[in-house]
């Protein structure tokens, strides 16, 4: 038995001149929840549809279960799969339209009726059964597309942006509920969504994509604190973007020049001296102390520019050399603007990022 | 605060009691008139200028029914609008599907043509059918008044069967598909019973169109293929009022039916599906 429940090898999707899915390959471990997160447009509903096999991949082939389905339909595929738009069956009851997927497998009737009470129970909707989905809220409509999709147990559960026509706090409430649905049941899912929020919170492994292609797969953990990317880096949380020029690079460090301060990284991978890079590092891990006494290793001279109080934390612009340093803090000191300060940008959160890398994962 | 809330009270009030004058108006204006046929119908030694008939009789229905013939008038007429609802139907199922579902070019010049004979006078539009029909030996046959009727009945289906697909949730069917459905089962389960309220009242637009056209039949019909309407049009021409109201009151009942028939199936709240927001 393949480690993979599914997989999607080298896949390219054109509509037109837009490559939608470019040499797209993910591979998805069983009953494990994976999200594709992205900005708009960047084809994270064209790869679900090729799982879902109403997009017929021009190039790679699909896996489900380490069977190659790529030739075949959607309806013989056994996936379950909940829409944006709930995309109920308007003119079927609650119970109706649960019942779909068993009625369309000549189920027997009792063992039909059975399942759906137990579907409906799974999702909360027990008492609406004889309900039409107009007379449903958003949320319950959503649940009854959860049942659905889950009622006939499928190997794959599929959610496309499932929770973007709820709103928030709802949004949040449904979130936990799916994840603790999807751990209960132990099915594999694939999960997309333009909420990095969202993905950080429920994923196992997340697989970002921009323009077609896939930036970067990992834990939520991987993807925050090691961007491939500048993208991925950018998309998710904070970020500082700091240019600079390698200038050696030891066993256990790599030396960076910042606007003619020497600047420790830790060792990062294809870097090489007198190669331009960006230092990554989020607001909140640089810290601020005013300008007083010697330097210490990795702290540079800078200037507030800019302060801005956010109720739990302070927001500072520095200005670094002429480089903008973005700074949050949450200790009780306080800048003021103009005052000079030491930024320390701590050895072990810094990251190198090259800017030329846009479509690592190929 | 409380005088502005009674105020718009008051206002809301107003509106409401204006909106229910309206529609009370517009009752009497459409009922009236059938009142005075109905009346008409039923009455005896009606004369002059009084507001309502002396007495009241049957006889009237039983001269329509035999001197004028109306079993067969009905059988023509029914026949008649049968063929024209079967032939305006299936053209307008492939058509109203493809003008609702894709993308075609120049589907306003498309859309103007198929409603053009609507857009002509219907009189003008009828001695050029008839002119062609007399040449085809259609005149006086039931299938070719029926196919004059197609010319103004299928129009109306195709733009509201066009409509109908064009509300059809593409992403309702793929939901169809991924729960397992192969097109078959699909159409079937979901489609099907998606559109049949589109389908329904494209039916009762062109039965009713049908049943009534005049125009039309009068141009093409014969002694074989009297219709009602054109019947009544005949007795009026006869003279006798009381038998042409009791025909137009034979002539109306069908119609109701099949409106109560048809509104009974149509339940709209089955209809509006999906979801709220977007
Ligand atoms: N049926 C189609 N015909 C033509 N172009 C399409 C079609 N479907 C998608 N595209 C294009 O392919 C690209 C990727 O679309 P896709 O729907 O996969 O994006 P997405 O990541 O799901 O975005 P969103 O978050 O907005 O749903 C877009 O540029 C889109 O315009
Ligand atoms: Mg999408």
């Amino acid at each position: 038995m393949s480690d993979w429940m599914i997989e999607l090898v080298d896949i390219t999707k054109r509509y037109g001149n837009i490559v939608a899915n470019d040499h797209v390959t993910l591979r998805i471990r069983r009953g494990e929840l994976m999200t594709l997160l992205g900005p708009s447009g960047c084809g994270k509903t064209t790869a679900l549809r090729c799982i879902t096999g109403q997009n017929i991949p021009d190039e790679g082939r699909v896996f489900i279960d380490g069977k190659d389905v790529t030739d075949v339909p959607t309806h013989r595929r056994e996936l379950g799969m909940v829409f944006q738009n709930f995309a109920l069956f308007p003119h079927m009851t609650v119970f109706e339209n649960v019942e779909f997927p068993l009625m369309i497998r000549r189920m027997d009737k009792s063992e039909r009726a059975k399942l759906v009470r137990d579907a409906l129970k799974l999702v909360r909707l027990e008492g609406y059964e004889k309900h039409y989905p107009r007379q449903l809220s958003g949320g319950q409509q959503q649940r009854v597309g959860l049942a659905r999709a889950l009622v006939y147990r499928p190997k794959v559960l599929l959610l496309d942006e499932p929770l973007s026509n709820l709103d928030a706090k709802l949004r949040e409430e449904m979130r936990f509920e799916i994840k603790d649905l999807q751990q209960r049941l132990g099915i594999t899912a694939v999960y997309v969504t333009h909420d990095q929020e969202e993905a950080l919170a429920l994923s196992d492994r997340v697989a970002v994509m921009n323009k077609g292609c896939v930036q970067q797969v990992g834990t939520p953990a991987e993807i925050y604190d090691h961007p491939a990317t500048k993208f991925v880096a950018d998309f998710i949380g904070l970020s500082d973007f700091i240019p600079a020029k390698v200038v050696a690079v030891e066993p256990e460090r790599v030396v960076l020049d910042v606007q003619g301060e020497r600047i420790a990284a830790p060792p990062s991978e294809s870097v090489s001296p007198g190669l331009d890079v960006l230092l990554f590092i989020r607001p909140n891990d640089v810290r601020l102390r005013a300008a007083e006494g010697d330097r210490q290793p990795n702290e540079i001279a800078g200037v507030i520019a800019k302060s801005t109080y956010l109720g739990d934390k302070f927001d500072y612009r520095v200005d670094v050399h002429g480089v903008e340093v973005r700074v949050q803090t949450h200790g009780a000191e306080r800048f003021d603007n103009g005052q000079a300060v030491y930024v320390y940008l701590p050895h072990e959160r810094c990251r190198i990022i090259l800017e030329s890398l846009v479509c690592p994962v190929r | 605060m409380r005088t502005l809330r009674q105020y718009l009270q008051a206002l809301l009030n107003a509106k409401k009691l204006l909106a229910y004058t309206f529609l009370l108006c517009f009752f009497l204006w459409v009922t009236t008139p059938f009142l005075m046929i109905l009346l008409k119908s039923f009455g005896r030694n009606w004369f002059g200028k009084l507001w309502f008939p002396p007495e009241f009789t049957l006889d009237w229905y039983k001269w329509a029914i035999t001197v004028t013939n109306v079993p067969e008038v009905l059988r023509n007429t029914l026949v008649i609008a049968g063929i024209a609802v079967t032939i305006s139907t299936l053209i307008a199922i492939p058509t109203g599907w493809a003008l609702g579902r894709r993308q075609i070019p120049g589907k306003e010049v498309i859309m103007s043509t198929i409603l053009l004979p609507r857009m002509i006078p219907p009189i003008a539009y009828a001695l050029g059918v008839a002119q062609i029909f007399y040449r085809l030996h259609l005149i006086d046959t039931h299938i070719g008044v029926a196919i004059a009727h197609v010319a103004i009945c299928a129009p109306y289906a195709i733009l509201v069967l066009s409509s109908t697909f064009e509300g059809l949730d593409e992403r309702v069917l793929e939901a169809a598909s991924v729960c397992g459905a192969n097109n078959l089962r699909t159409f079937f389960h979901v489609t099907l019973p998606l559109v049949m309220p589109g389908i329904l009242s494209s039916i009762i637009f062109t039965f009713t169109t049908s049943y009534n056209e005049f125009t039309l039949t009068l141009m093409t019909y014969g002694p074989k293929t009297i219709t009602l309407p054109v019947r009544t049009y005949l007795a009026v021409g006869e003279g006798y009022w009381e038998v042409t109201s009791a025909l137009s009151m034979i002539l109306i009942i069908p119609s109701l039916f099949v409106l109560f028939m048809i509104q009974r199936q149509v339940q709209p709240e089955k209809l509006v599906g999906g979801f709220k927001g977007v």
